[in-house]
């Protein structure tokens, strides 16, 4: 008796003390609110986002099927959940913590809106609150190009960037870009994020080290970091900076392991010398017995 | 004797009679099953363009890729056979211009299993079957201990490769090292050569063997499984033929795992999907591999356990309980 009383104060001694770690989230970011009207377009979006990306984890949203991890990932549809403001998602999104990864990487900031505008749907009494026009305004652009170009000089990779703001095209000044290097799997970030120049321009530096392919290419992204007012753009240039690189299939030398006709020399030699010499053996034994049985029926006939 | 050799002018002569009769007959007979034939042939044909057109045909109502309903007479239903020689084929060669290389590192691992949950669904194998072992290390004594997974390492130089008597396990140009389950012959000798044990035998049936019957065999999957043959960590080479991640590295919820290309310098975390350059990520975490001793090149790369992200527990954790 007195142990089961000793594990229900274990318990809740340690619900109390998962409760206590409160996820503490910036004033600053707690006040954040989507740029844009929650709609079904965005619901849609965000719910396919969230199967691929959340479901594993936190479950399906009102089923309360989360795996049980320290501390249990939240149900969509939980009042713990829907506690947090939009500010909060996404800044817990952004950041992860312990077992909860970052999705700084994983989604752009739009995508994370959606992913809330999704969560939110299992909200009825929510009322969405958008960020205000004017503070937008002032940061936001259409028809946003993105121009790469490389300063062979110092070796540096510049972005050039202009959109159609007040009804003009012009170079955008202010502006958040990235830039990234394709590889097999994802894209590897060359150099900090950089902010443009009054002339809409940004310069990163770019390694001397780093393998292109066989001629040198490399496939460079560039993204806008405030995908939200300047719209999902991308640049997607090949440049020839890279260090050309042709490494040959590592099936290619000769080894013990590889296939006969890449066998070792001396395998192959010491391999054909031994099975020709034993067979050479044999027969040379063979005619020998030949030889000896003919001197035998000579002898006889005469 | 001799006597046979008097009669020999008379026999020729009444030959060569019967000859050209026969040969006449020949002919003619020839030229009747030929027009029975052409006749025969032209019925038949009619028939089958009568049966052809008939509306009575047995239909089978049929899905399209397209997701349309369309129905077609049952005896012109064909099964679609999977190219399985292409499958060898590529599965033999590999990704041409790539050395995969995998980077673990242990500071973060907690053994939440998810990589060998994930693994084993993707390979069709038993809770108790791994392609990656988790083992509990600890230097010594004093020292802290902590979890290490342990896949195949796909040497560079690989022992088990070279002890196998009938080509079953071979190496690819993009360094991955393979299993191909229709030519082993169970001999295990690749277990006895490995260093690393990451290979297991399948000493009883496996798990979906009724299920997998018929599938074509798929190298990089090594799905069917077959028992009495081996089957080890492929680098999930049909997902990196999609240029997706390896199923466990992005199964895994903390980051342990970072998987990429030697080639290109790079190497991408799976959780986080952040990338980086394998050179630096090495250099800064003196990085190191498995039994270097050996001259067994391994192909995966570990991070030493320093500023390790969870205490380590010996208890079960409830991840492990319900895995």
């Amino acid at each position: 008796m007195i142990k089961r009383y000793f594990s229900l104060l274990l318990i809740v001694l340690i619900s109390l003390r998962l409760s206590a770690q409160v996820w503490v989230v910036p004033a600053e970011n707690e006040t954040r609110k989507s740029p844009f009207a929650f709609d079904d377009a965005s619901r849609k979006a965000g719910s396919d986002l969230y199967y691929t990306n959340c479901k594993s984890c936190h479950g399906e949203p009102g089923k309360n099927n989360a795996i049980p991890l320290v501390p249990p990932p939240p149900d969509m549809a939980s009042a713990k959940m829907q506690g947090n403001s939009d500010g909060a998602m996404q800044y817990k999104l952004i950041s992860g913590r312990g077992p909860m990864p970052s999705f700084k990487n994983t989604l752009s900031a739009t995508d994370l809106w959606r992913v809330i505008s999704f969560v939110r749907s299992f909200n009825p009494s929510y009322k969405q609150e958008i960020a205000s026009a004017s503070a937008a305004a002032g940061t936001s652009a259409q028809n946003v190009k993105i121009v790469l170009s490389w300063l062979k000089e110092t070796n540096q990779v510049q972005a050039s960037i202009s959109g159609v703001k007040d009804k003009v095209n012009q170079p955008l000044a202010g502006a958040e870009v990235k830039l990234f290097a394709k590889r097999y799997f994802g894209y590897l970030l060359v150099d900090e994020p950089r902010t443009t120049d009054a002339l809409g321009k940004a310069v990163f530096n770019f390694p001397k080290d780093l393998p292109g392919d066989s001629t040198g290419y490399v496939q460079l992204v560039a993204s806008l970091t405030n995908d939200v007012a300047f719209g999902e753009t991308k640049a997607d240039t090949s440049l020839v900076i890279g260090v050309p690189t042709y490494r040959p299939p590592l099936t290619e030398k000769r080894a013990m392991w590889n296939v006969v006709s890449k066998a070792p020399i001396w395998l192959l030699l010491s391999y054909t010398i031994a099975v020709f010499g034993a067979w050479g053996f044999i027969i040379y034994v063979l005619l020998q017995i030949r030889a000896i049985y003919r001197a035998g029926g000579r002898k006889e006939n005469d | 004797m001799s006597h046979n050799s008097n009669d020999t002018g008379h026999d020729h002569t009444n030959r060569e009679k019967e000859n050209v009769n026969s040969r006449r007959a020949f002919f003619k007979n020839f030229g009747l099953a030929g027009a029975v034939a052409a006749v025969g042939g032209a019925a038949i044909y009619s028939g089958y363009k009568y049966e052809e057109s008939k509306p009575g045909h047995d239909m089978v109502k049929v899905l399209t890729s397209d997701n349309r309903i369309v129905e077609v007479p049952k005896d012109q239903i064909k099964d679609v056979r999977v190219d399985t020689d292409q499958l060898q084929k590529q599965g033999r060669e590999g990704l041409k211009g790539h050395r995969f290389v995998m980077v673990i590192d242990l500071a973060k691992c907690r053994n939440a299993r998810k990589c060998i949950s994930a693994c084993q669904g993707a390979h069709h194998l038993r809770p108790y079957e791994y392609h990656i072992n988790t083992l509990v290390m600890q230097e010594s004594e004093h020292t802290a201990p902590y979890f290490m997974p342990k896949p195949c390492q796909h040497c560079d130089n690989p022992p088990c490769v070279a002890v196998c008597p009938v080509d079953a396990t071979f190496k690819r140009q993009d360094g991955i090292v393979l299993i191909d389950n229709e030519r082993c012959i169970g001999c295990r000798f690749c277990i006895a050569a490995c260093p690393y044990s990451a290979r297991l035998f399948h000493w009883e049936e496996p798990l979906m063997a009724e299920s997998d019957k018929g599938k074509p065999y798929n190298i990089e999957l090594n799905i069917p499984q077959r028992k009495g043959t081996i089957t080890k960590c492929l680098f999930s080479s049909d997902r990196l033929r999609e240029g997706k991640l390896p199923y466990c590295v992005s199964a895994c919820p903390n980051g342990v795992y970072y998987f990429g290309d030697e080639n290109q310098d790079a190497v991408t975390n799976g959780t986080t999907k952040e990338t980086f350059r394998l050179s630096e990520l090495l250099r800064v975490n003196a990085g190191y591999q498995l039994m270097p001793e050996l001259g067994t090149k391994p192909r995966v790369y570990y991070l030493p356990p320093k500023n390790r992200l969870f205490e380590f527990k010996e208890e079960k954790d409830p991840v492990q309980e319900t895995t």
